[in-house]
């Protein structure tokens, strides 16, 4: 029964190998930034997202797509949803996952990233889902250890968060209509809606909050510019610098919630980390509810059509009302939590799919001889 | 020995035109005669060295040397760095002494010197702390230290944060005729940042340093020479807004100097490959405006002089990544080639590039003056502290494999045009590159060739 339930989907994981979309991902080999992704592979990734959505293959029983791969999470900060959402993703694909406990490994003894990499590697994991408070510690990583394993960054510093990046552009584009997606037949491969720059042309998109620190902004302003949008940004000053505004990032920047909402067909808000006061950045939570906190009334300036992304943890009542995070309408935050685990499976297939491929034929090959 | 067939760099030479080809005799460390090229007639018993399309250069000073030891022996000693000095054509370097323990009291200045006596290979001149421990509040035994052969005073990488110290420290320099070296730097407003506060920055990430950081810090400092008159030395400048004030101090009258750095000079904050800390120093790597307005003010003598700020680290340091790891980069094999390309060579309009004597005196006669020392020249009597450096050799560096002890350099792997290949220092030889052997046409008389 479980064969036949994946019949389908296998078929549509092999044709990948044929798909020029999908050959670039296996070249790029590691995800660690949205930036130098292309429109090819943005789409092939969120069409096979939209792919296992369709098909529900995030409530099923695992399919055997990854069932040769191994997979560990490694996070030297804390995160409770992006862990556990790979850590799912992964498993409904069929691979074998390692979650390690950074505070109890090695690490904790002073081992370096590399070596704890190699070791990994050494004992089979072909992939690290990895997360750190350093910018760029996983950019080191896929230098130094790359042609041996995979890395996937799950959030570096301030760099980079790609799969948030990718699920929130997903949860945008299926808000619009404008998913790409593959052929009707669904197991052939072959894309059928994609997307282009123009995709989201016209469309204003307002990211606000404490910028300055967030990886998840960056990852989302480069694939939103990619497909067209305008960007605008919103927070203190000290918390939304002036560097965004270079035509080298491209974003709108105010200072004023205001301007950056107004007309907006999506607002992104961010989380404000509550130690930013003490470090001088904002002079106080109540100021910075009066100026910036979302509610139902603020966002009649924005289209109205808005949604309302967040990438959590919600400091409730800080960034955004309780009503307005609950709203059944205009909130997508628990949906970006189910698009989530489905653009984790999009990437880890596209990234791991090749590791296995002559391991996913060998069943038939025996059945066959038998 | 007798140096044949070179063409001579002097720094003190006026003439429009290049001066001729010249043999050079040196004898106990001097040079006793230098003449236009076969005018010297060869010695029974000499060493000859063919200097045939070589430049003959003084020996180059170092005005921000790390030479490390002591404790951090890991990094660099007393003779790998003035070995690494001497590769780059330096006879002198100025060691800073921000080392561990850092030079604060006369008995680690002696040990030092015992240190330098046994190991250098070149002329040290240390450097002793303005402040005990370097942590910016008693001022060290200055008159002691000085008269032991501190050639200034600096705390280095921890900038005097309280003016009323600095202004101590100055008339008491002032005093003693000698010199504060500065490292402009105000550190609450670098705050965490890591490279220069710039769109690159937050591309990457990283936190930013604002240039007003130095510029805030050189404003404060120049209002202290203004009271006190005593002369103050800017290391390591690297942002517009400092030359603007430095030049305007100038303009005043003030005794300020400065200088830049070689990286300064060649590399800018969108130049950093991904996150690699060789890229990572302390003034960061700054933006295109602000490197042209270097080479302007190197132009128009509001910069002084170039020093290296040579400080190596080693490579696990440096392994920790961009946040982690520890300021700096190495650059004296690399300071002198790196220059000429950039201020006397092509890429720049001819209006405003730098003749080759003119980059050679910010090596040379420049930091001399700045530290009161002998300037160094190509005159019979002065002492034979030379190089010889071939401006054809096109040549690629790899820090592994040259003389520091440490390869955090953020050339590594650079095509780099021209290169010392015999340094010598009060006429002896502190360093050769292997293929210049076969140049010895006669040692103590025995001929070679």
């Amino acid at each position: 029964m479980l064969t036949k339930n994946n019949s389908p989907v296998s078929k549509l994981v092999e044709t990948l190998d044929g798909l020029a979309e999908a050959q670039a991902w296996r070249e790029r080999r590691h995800l660690l930034d949205t930036r130098p992704l292309s429109l090819d592979e943005i789409t092939v990734c969120l069409a096979l997202a939209n792919y296992y959505k369709h098909n529900q293959f995030h409530k099923k029983p695992p399919q055997t797509i990854l069932s040769a791969t191994t997979v560990a999470t490694l996070f030297y900060e804390n995160s409770t949803r992006t862990r556990t959402s790979f850590d799912l993703a992964a498993r409904k694909l069929g691979a074998t996952v390692v979650n390690l406990d950074v505070n109890t490994s090695s690490a904790a003894k002073g081992e370096s990233l590399e070596d704890t990499a190699l070791n990994l590697w050494a004992m089979g994991v072909n992939a690290i889902v990895m997360r750190h408070s350093q910018s760029g510690a996983p950019v080191d990583l896929a230098s130094a250890v790359g042609d041996k394993i995979h890395v996937i960054n799950a959030g570096d510093g301030w760099h980079a968060h790609p799969s948030q990046g990718l699920l929130d552009l997903y949860t945008i584009l299926e808000s619009l209509g404008e998913l790409p997606s593959f052929a009707a037949s669904g197991s052939s491969g072959k894309i059928e809606k994609r997307l282009c720059e123009n995709t989201l042309k016209g469309k204003k998109i307002a990211i606000v909050g404490d910028i300055t620190h967030s990886r998840v902004a960056r990852s989302n302003l480069w694939l939103l510019k990619k497909l067209g949008a305008e960007v605008h940004m919103a927070g203190p000053p000290a918390l939304v610098p002036e560097t965004f505004a270079d035509p080298e990032m491209g974003a709108v920047v105010h200072h004023r919630l205001e301007a950056a909402i107004k007309n907006a067909n999506f607002i992104i808000c961010l989380r404000l980390q509550l130690e930013r006061q003490a470090q001088g950045l904002i002079a106080g939570l109540d100021e910075y509810r009066k100026q910036y906190r979302l509610d139902h009334d603020r966002i009649r300036l924005a289209a109205s059509s808005v949604r309302i992304l967040h990438p959590g943890p919600i400091n409730r009542g800080v960034e955004i009302t309780d009503a307005l995070a609950e709203d059944p309408i205009i909130s997508c935050i628990l949906t970006q939590v189910e698009n989530g685990i489905l653009s984790r499976m999009a990437v880890l297939t596209l990234l791991l799919n090749h590791q296995n491929s002559y391991q996913l034929n060998l069943p038939n090959l025996t059945q066959a001889a038998l | 020995m007798l140096i044949k067939n070179c063409q001579p760099c002097d720094p003190n030479f006026k003439g429009d035109k290049k001066a001729e080809l010249c043999d050079i005799r040196i004898d106990n460390g001097i040079i006793s005669a230098i003449e236009k090229c076969g005018k010297l007639v060869i010695k029974d018993s000499e060493t000859v060295f063919d200097g045939e399309n070589l430049w003959l250069l003084p020996g180059f000073i170092d005005l921000h040397t790390h030479l490390r030891d002591l404790g951090q022996s890991a990094k660099e000693d007393v003779a790998t760095g003035t070995l690494a000095a001497a590769s780059g054509g330096y006879t002198t370097v100025v060691a800073m002494a921000n080392t561990v323990p850092p030079i604060d009291n006369a008995a680690i200045f002696t040990k030092l010197l015992q240190i330098i006596k046994e190991k250098a290979l070149i002329e040290v001149l240390p450097i002793a702390c303005v402040t005990q421990n370097m942590a910016g509040s008693e001022l060290t035994e200055m008159a002691i230290l000085s008269q032991l052969g501190a050639v200034a005073f600096s705390d280095d990488g921890l900038p005097l944060s309280n003016l009323a110290v600095m202004r101590r420290a100055l008339e008491q320099s002032k005093a003693l005729g000698s010199l504060i070296v500065s490292h402009p730097e105000d550190k609450d407003l670098s705050g965490a940042g890591t490279m220069n506060e710039s769109v690159y920055a937050t591309a990457k990430g990283l936190a930013g340093v604002t240039t007003a950081s130095e510029a805030a810090c050189i404003a404060r400092e120049i209002e202290v020479v203004r009271v006190t008159g005593a002369a103050l030395h800017f290391a390591h400048v690297s942002a517009s807004a400092s030359i603007k004030l430095i030049e305007r101090a100038k303009a005043d009258g003030l005794p300020v100097t400065c200088d830049t750095t070689p990286h300064h000079l060649t590399l800018t904050d969108s130049e950093i490959p991904g996150y690699d800390a060789n890229f990572k120093m302390n003034p960061p790597l700054r933006s295109k405006h602000d490197q042209d307005a270097l080479v302007q003010a190197l132009k128009s003598g509001v910069i002084d002089a170039i020093a290296t700020d040579h400080a190596p680290h080693t490579m696990a340091e440096k392994e920790k990544g961009f946040n982690g790891a520890p300021c700096g980069v190495i650059g004296l094999e690399t300071a002198f080639a790196l220059c000429l390309e950039r201020l006397a060579g092509e890429s720049l309009p001819a209006t405003e590039r730098l003749s080759l004597l003119e980059v050679v005196r910010k090596f040379t006669t420049a930091p001399a003056r700045i530290l009161g020392i002998t300037e160094p020249n190509l005159k019979v009597g002065a002492a034979a502290n030379l190089s010889l450096f071939d401006p054809a050799d096109h040549w690629c560096y790899n820090a592994r494999k040259a003389t520091s002890k440490s390869e955090n350099s953020p050339f590594n792997g650079r095509m780099i045009k021209g290169r010392t290949v015999l340094t010598l220092w009060g006429g002896k030889v502190a360093y050769q590159h292997e293929p210049a052997t076969s140049r010895w046409l006669a040692i103590e008389g025995l001929a070679l060739k």
